[in-house]
């Protein structure tokens, strides 16, 4: 074998579809190791299939995904989650600090409880968001930036080598988005993989060194440079023209505009 | 203590380790939102018990439980594969068990009655809205027993429960059996409302499950504490009923017990401090209160900034048109008896401690207004229009900066901390 390590996720041709419809068509796709990786489409395009594929959390029709080389292990080889804010209910009874404790769990094992250890690892991951005056904040009573940076925090507890997000940015000041993007950066330096799908097209040049261009089934990947260019973003976002000239635009002029771009809603073209 | 007869001790005991369990396995079905789906089990036994009793002919519990168990089980897979890949919604798919399944048990147990009217008055009737007045000691120490048992498997899986009832999704990815730890949620919950059955019966049964949990989460904010203070109120809502109904033969049991529950429920719905509406009632009262009397410091103020020389007078304040003339001399008098304002010679004026509270009152606002103004993303969260003080919210050396723009204009209030003096 050569010296050159496994990427991070190889996903092989991989179909997923709910019923007869087809969500992600033969994905083949592998995701370089110690990046941050942006995965960019329309609405409906199947980024957060793709992501719960990868998971485990969606049965694909065909197909397989490995991690570092190996099949999808759970637990202290898995990968850490970042999911949409909406998937959980914000009003359950439990505080922020045992929100991110759930991030240690993996390591705990069945029937024991976290203890010190655990706790110094989940404020850690706290201080690292920015959060650590609020662990003892009930969750209902969070921003949505703060339940995003909550989420984030509980990720970092799973100490994972790879990370899988899901719209982190979405929905959140730009203070909050700095100090995420601050976090990614340092997860990066750590030599972990993120992998982060993400709407804004603006930023997608700042943020990512690498990109997956998603429209049902796999228009580019690569890094940034060859792959975020007018021609492929115009495969992915099809029809949409006027918009997505006004977006290839912002890409070329490497924009500094400041109101972001985001794709119209599924059914707007 | 109350002195109580052997026979009402024997359902004391029965009913109250019934309500120790309900109370922990209802705070988790709830959690896990299967609330509805464990009313449509409780309704789905029926059927059961009438077969059991048709097949055996006997009128024993272990026999009629155990085919409460069957149809109640058979409900919930039912329910499961109706609703699964969202075929049909939950909520209709229970619907639809759950009245099948009750009518199916209510034509059965007419058929019996006919059949045998004496044996089905005796036996079926009880599990339908529960009769446990002759429950057995050994009845009553099996469920003191499975109670015992559910408490150890909550204590032992808390952690993993909590987990998978508030991100299923994170649990399966960090490597959980969900569905097994769905399942041993599922067959607790399913044994609590059988083993509720000859005591509250098959109408009622899910609601000694349902109503401590919901009560109890009134009252507290994280999970260990509702778990006790819902087994808690269990507890109190069974023995009340029981010892009502011992002490009102013609009042039932079961009925009793839910009416407790329930009293105990708008209790807490009332009185519960951080969620209870006389609670939250009061606090925004409080607040409005509390923003009126700033509203009329900071008025006063502008209108002495205005015009230095001259007293402000009631007239004046009343142009303002922010309040009626009856509540302007109500908010006044308040802020004359709290040593605030006096009456001059010639009109209003602040006191002292009036004059240094109403600075800090009107600088935080127009610190606000101009931070609205000055800055281009805004972190709502920090923001808090009711707080006099803003040292602790925003950077200081944004407030510095803040403050700077102010006085460069002749709006910082003279009196107020950190001004010049
Ligand atoms: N549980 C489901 N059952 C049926 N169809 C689904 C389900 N989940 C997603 N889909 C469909 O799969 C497609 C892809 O969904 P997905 O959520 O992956 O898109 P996405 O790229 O994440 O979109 P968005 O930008 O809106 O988050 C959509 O057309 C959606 O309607
Ligand atoms: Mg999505």
């Amino acid at each position: 074998m050569s010296g050159a390590p496994p990427p991070a996720i190889e996903v092989h041709d991989l179909t997923v579809s709910y019923h007869a419809k087809p969500v992600l068509w033969d994905i083949d796709v592998e995701i370089p190791a110690g990046q941050l990786v942006g995965v960019v489409g329309p609405n409906g395009a199947g980024k957060s299939t793709l992501l719960r594929a990868i998971l485990g959390l969606v049965r694909p029709a065909s197909g397989w995904v490995r991690i570092d080389g190996e099949p999808r292990r759970r637990g202290r080889h898995g990968c850490g989650y970042v999911p949409q804010r909406e998937s959980v209910d914000w009003d359950f009874p439990v505080d922020v600090l045992d929100v991110v404790l759930m991030g240690t769990y993996g390591n705990l094992g069945w029937f024991r409880r976290p203890g010190r250890r655990e706790r110094e690892r989940a404020m850690h991951a706290l201080e690292q968001v920015g959060m650590q005056d609020l662990a003892r904040r009930q969750i209902a009573e969070l921003s949505g930036g703060q339940q995003q940076r909550v989420f984030l925090a509980r990720a970092l507890a799973q100490d994972a080598p790879v990370y899988l997000m899901d719209e982190p940015f979405s929905g959140v000041d730009a203070a909050t988005e700095a100090a995420i993007f601050e976090v990614l950066r340092t997860l990066r330096a750590a030599g972990r993989t993120v992998v982060v799908v993400h709407h804004d097209l603006q930023t997608v040049e700042e943020y990512f060194d690498h990109v997956l261009l998603l429209n049902l089934r796999l228009v580019a990947a690569g890094p940034i440079r060859d792959t975020f260019t007018r021609e492929n973003l115009l495969a992915t976002y099809g029809g949409r023209l006027t918009l997505l000239d006004e977006a290839a635009e912002a890409v070329r002029r490497g924009s500094v505009d400041t109101t972001a771009w985001r794709p119209p809603p599924d059914g707007a073209s | 203590m109350i002195p109580v007869e052997y026979n009402t001790a024997v359902v004391l005991l029965g009913t109250a380790a019934l309500g120790l369990a309900a109370g922990s396995t209802g705070s988790l079905a709830l959690l896990r939102g299967r609330a509805l789906l464990s009313d449509a089990l409780a309704h789905a036994t029926l059927p059961g018990i009438c077969l059991a009793f048709l097949l055996t002919g006997s009128r024993s519990h272990p026999a009629l439980l155990l085919g409460a168990l069957a149809t109640g089980a058979l409900g919930v897979v039912l329910v499961a594969a109706l609703s699964r890949r969202g075929r049909i919604k939950e909520d209709a798919a229970i619907g639809a068990v759950l009245a099948c399944f009750f009518g199916a048990g209510i034509a059965l147990s007419g058929a019996i009655q006919r059949r045998s009217p004496d044996a089905a008055q005796a036996g079926l009737d009880g599990f339908l809205l529960g009769q446990p007045a002759g429950m057995l000691l050994s009845e009553a120490l099996t469920i003191a027993g499975v109670a015992v048992a559910t408490l150890l498997l909550v204590a032992l899986l808390a952690k993993e429960w909590k987990l998978v009832c508030f991100d299923p999704d994170f649990a399966a990815i960090e490597g959980w059996p969900v569905r097994l730890l769905d399942l041993l949620l599922m067959l607790l919950i399913t044994t609590t409302v059988v083993l509720a059955l000859p005591a509250v019966g098959v109408v009622l049964a899910a609601a000694i499950l349902i109503i401590p949990a919901t009560a109890a989460r009134l009252w507290v904010d994280r999970l260990v504490p509702m778990l006790i203070l819902a087994s808690s109120f269990g507890v109190l809502a069974s023995v009340t009923g029981t010892l009502l109904s011992a002490r009102f033969p013609a009042l039932p049991t079961g009925p009793l017990i839910v009416l407790a529950a329930g009293c105990l429920f708008l209790i807490s719905l009332l009185v519960s401090p951080r969620r209870g509406i006389v609670a939250r009632a009061t606090a925004e009262r409080r607040r409005r209160r509390e923003r009126e009397r700033r509203r009329l410091l900071g008025t006063i103020f502008t209108e002495q900034e205005a015009a230095p020389e001259s007293p402000v007078s009631e007239g004046a304040l009343a142009r303002r048109r922010v309040w009626g003339p009856g509540r302007l001399r109500a908010h006044l008098e308040d802020a004359r008896r709290r040593g605030w304002i006096r009456w001059g010679p010639r009109g209003i004026e602040l006191t002292d401690a009036g004059r240094q509270r109403a600075a800090r009152i009107v600088r935080a606002s127009r610190i606000w207004e101009q931070y609205l103004l000055s800055q281009a993303q805004i972190d709502r969260d920090l923001i808090d229009l009711d707080a006099e003080e803003i040292g602790h919210l925003l950077p200081p050396h944004l407030v510095a900066e803040l403050e700077r723009s102010l006085a460069d204009r002749g709006l910082l209030p003279l009196g107020s901390e950190g001004s010049p003096a």
